[in-house]
């Protein structure tokens, strides 16, 4: 073969590969954590703002304790943001106790178009026990979620991606919990 | 550089270029997946068992993509509205959560679905399925499940009425319902049903049944419609008594227990069986004392003359829903729920009475007590808006007044026993008390996670006590 062939066949196959590669949307990629392109975020951090958090006190009553985060507009960042703040646990105040009395994470937020937000928790263990315990786990999470987000109205706890009936068999959580105030303390 | 290095070096590059080229079809051939819908179609991308679902839904003339505010990728399809999100495997569906097999995954163009959750949670939904297709998948009209039941048929016609008996190859979740039309459809809720044509079925009221996807549609003889109808679990059969048409359906037939003489006191020990419900550090179960505290306070009140009927008289598991029911079935008077509680913060002590919650409202005291608390949140501060109403379809609505007057009574001779701290009465949407239409309310008689009051509950003295302060507070509110 003269090295002129070989030039003309090396130029139209490269041609042909690179169009099949432009085609191709610049080869192959790998599935990866991305938003869609137009939904992308702001690179404007979130305002701070100052947040109410419920924890159980030596009382058997939820307690207030007040937080300033940077705190963005859209409810599902909002919950996400309480979540992350209630998980972490009471900061100022040493006598109150975690709202959620085992190891958890917060798995996915859903809300829905009427403002009911769904939140999936960590499984709890078989030890929990007491309407007590069901009580404030269930109020500190939703009415810490409802007073800190004005466009949900309410908030239904799922535990290891399921609904559950009850958690220690007295609280209804099969369907979405609305803002109690009765097991917050007097200020 | 030489000639000859030069043409060695272009013979390198062409040799690469050619094995390159020739590896690019059959990547494209892996990678792609293709639907077609309503004459038209649409390649995707391939990402092992997922692939690009939203060009898809778009193809169908969906309204597909991610809403920040909720969170989700929300596909609405008429009124229809779906919501999914990634590495999860809960869907809403017009606000109801159902659970996929797989999770959605996060991919270049947005979101990456499998094959079953577009055909089970995205187009059944939309009253679509998937059918295969050389190198892709048509999508089709009519929902359709991966999972078959079979139904065999069998009918007894009485002189009025006909029994129309189901036996399914598995248990489904199946609703029997009359259409406006006047046609009776057994509807399936996860399957597709398939009848069992190998048996001959005859009835004079059912000419013939038919099978179409998620539903089995009756014909009837004139004038025949739905009467009734209700579902054995073991074996899994739908049981349809069909008769003389009635403008409207009625209801699932339940067990009748007869109540003779006067309206008793229904007294719940709540838990039991596998339920141990609190446990003091001691060993002390919650399912036990309260088990021993209904006895008592059932001696109590019949020695003062109410009849008492308890919701279990020994250690056996009760649903809740049976034993509000129990209470209904016999036109209680007055429906009790016992229970011991338990905190996880030791120091936690006291007695307290539940009354229903329909959530709607707080009271004064409560709304000034926590005001400043919405105050201080600067988030809520002016921004929130009225709470809606959430009214579940509650029988204790009728009598919420009667119940708060029960608690009330009930709180006010616990709080005179000696040693017991009042920790008040507090309303819950507690599942034993929903449904209940009788006053109704839930005793607390305290913590047995506390260990100074664990040993104080677990003497019968004081058992005993518990029991006729209940007992003085049942009859101050009957006789108020």
């Amino acid at each position: 073969m003269s090295w002129r062939v070989a030039l003309i066949a090396l130029a139209v196959v490269a041609a042909v590969a690179l169009l099949a590669w432009l085609l191709h949307g610049g080869g192959p990629q790998p599935v990866q954590q991305v938003l869609p392109s137009e939904e992308l975020p702001t690179p404007t951090p979130a305002p701070e703002q100052r947040i109410v958090l419920l924890f159980p006190g030596g009382d058997g009553l939820l307690h207030p304790e007040l937080r300033t985060v940077p705190f963005p507009k859209e409810p599902h960042a909002r919950i996400r943001v309480v979540m992350r703040e209630l998980l972490a646990g009471p900061a100022a105040t040493p006598r109150l106790a975690p709202v959620i009395p085992y190891e958890a994470e917060l798995n996915a937020v859903f809300v829905d178009s009427d403002g009911n937000a769904f939140i999936d928790l960590t499984a709890p263990p078989d030890s929990l026990q007491g309407s007590s315990t069901e009580l404030l786990l269930a109020y500190g999470v939703v009415d810490s979620i409802l007073l800190n987000c004005p466009t949900i109205s309410a908030v239904q706890i799922l535990f290891g991606g399921h609904e559950v009936g009850t958690l220690t068999g007295h609280l209804d959580l099969s369907k979405p919990l609305v803002l109690n105030k009765r097991f917050i303390a007097a200020s | 550089m030489g000639f000859q290095d030069l043409k060695r070096l272009l013979q390198l590059v062409l040799i690469a270029l050619i094995i390159g080229a020739g590896l690019l079809p059959a990547q494209d051939l892996d990678r792609t997946i293709e639907f077609q819908f309503g004459g038209r179609a649409i390649v995707v991308p391939r990402f092992g068992p997922r692939f690009e679902v939203l060009p898809v839904l778009e193809l169908m003339g969906a309204e597909a993509g991610y809403s920040p505010a909720a969170g989700t990728f929300i596909v609405v399809w008429g009124e229809r509205s779906i919501q999914f999100a990634i590495d999860h495997k809960m869907v809403l569906i017009d606000g109801t959560l159902q659970e996929a097999r797989d999770a959605p995954a996060a991919s270049p163009g947005g979101v990456a679905v499998s094959l079953t959750f577009l055909d089970r949670s995205l187009l059944s939904p939309m009253d679509h399925h998937l059918e295969p297709i050389p190198g892709g998948y048509r999508i089709v009209p009519g929902a359709r499940f991966a999972d078959p039941v079979t139904v065999r048929p069998a009918a007894a016609d009485f002189g009025a009425t006909t029994t129309l008996l189901l036996s399914l190859s598995r248990p489904a979740e199946v609703l029997v319902e009359e259409t406006p039309a006047g046609a009776v459809v057994v509807r399936f809720e996860d399957a597709s049903p398939q009848l069992d044509s190998t048996v001959p079925f005859r009835s004079r009221r059912v000419h013939s049944l038919t099978s179409r996807n998620q539903t089995i549609e009756l014909a009837l003889a004139s004038g025949v419609g739905l009467l009734s109808w209700h579902v054995v679990e073991d074996p899994p059969r739908v049981i349809v008594e069909l008769g003389i048409a009635s403008p409207t359906p009625t209801p699932a037939p339940v067990q009748v227990v007869r109540r003779t003489g006067p309206r008793p006191i229904v007294i719940d020990p709540g838990h039991g069986g596998d339920d141990v419900g609190a446990r003091s550090a001691d060993g002390l179960m919650e399912k036990d004392l309260v088990l021993g505290i209904a006895h008592r306070l059932k001696r109590v009140l019949e020695a003062r003359g109410h009849p008492v009927r308890l919701t279990r008289e020994d250690d056996v598991h009760r649903a809740l829903t049976d034993r509000t029911a129990l209470a209904n079935r016999l036109e209680a008077r007055v429906f009790i729920s016992l229970h011991a509680n338990a905190s996880t913060v030791a120091s936690v002590s006291g007695a307290e009475t539940y009354y229903m919650s329909l959530d709607q409202s707080s009271t004064d005291a409560e709304a000034a007590a926590t005001a400043d608390l919405e105050n201080r949140a600067g988030a809520a501060s002016g921004e929130r808006s009225p709470l809606d109403l959430i009214l579940w379809d509650l029988a204790q609505a009728e009598v919420l007044n009667e119940s708060a007057d029960l608690a009330l009574a009930l709180q006010g001779r616990l709080n005179a026993l000696l040693g017991l701290r009042d920790r008040g009465v507090k309303q819950a949407p507690f599942v034993v008390l929903t449904g209940a239409t009788m006053p109704a309310a839930l005793v607390e008689v305290g913590f047995l996670s506390n260990p100074s009051q664990a040993s104080l509950l677990a003497q019968p003295t004081r058992q005993q006590e518990l029991a006729e302060a209940i007992a003085d507070g049942v009859e101050d509110f009957v006789r108020r």
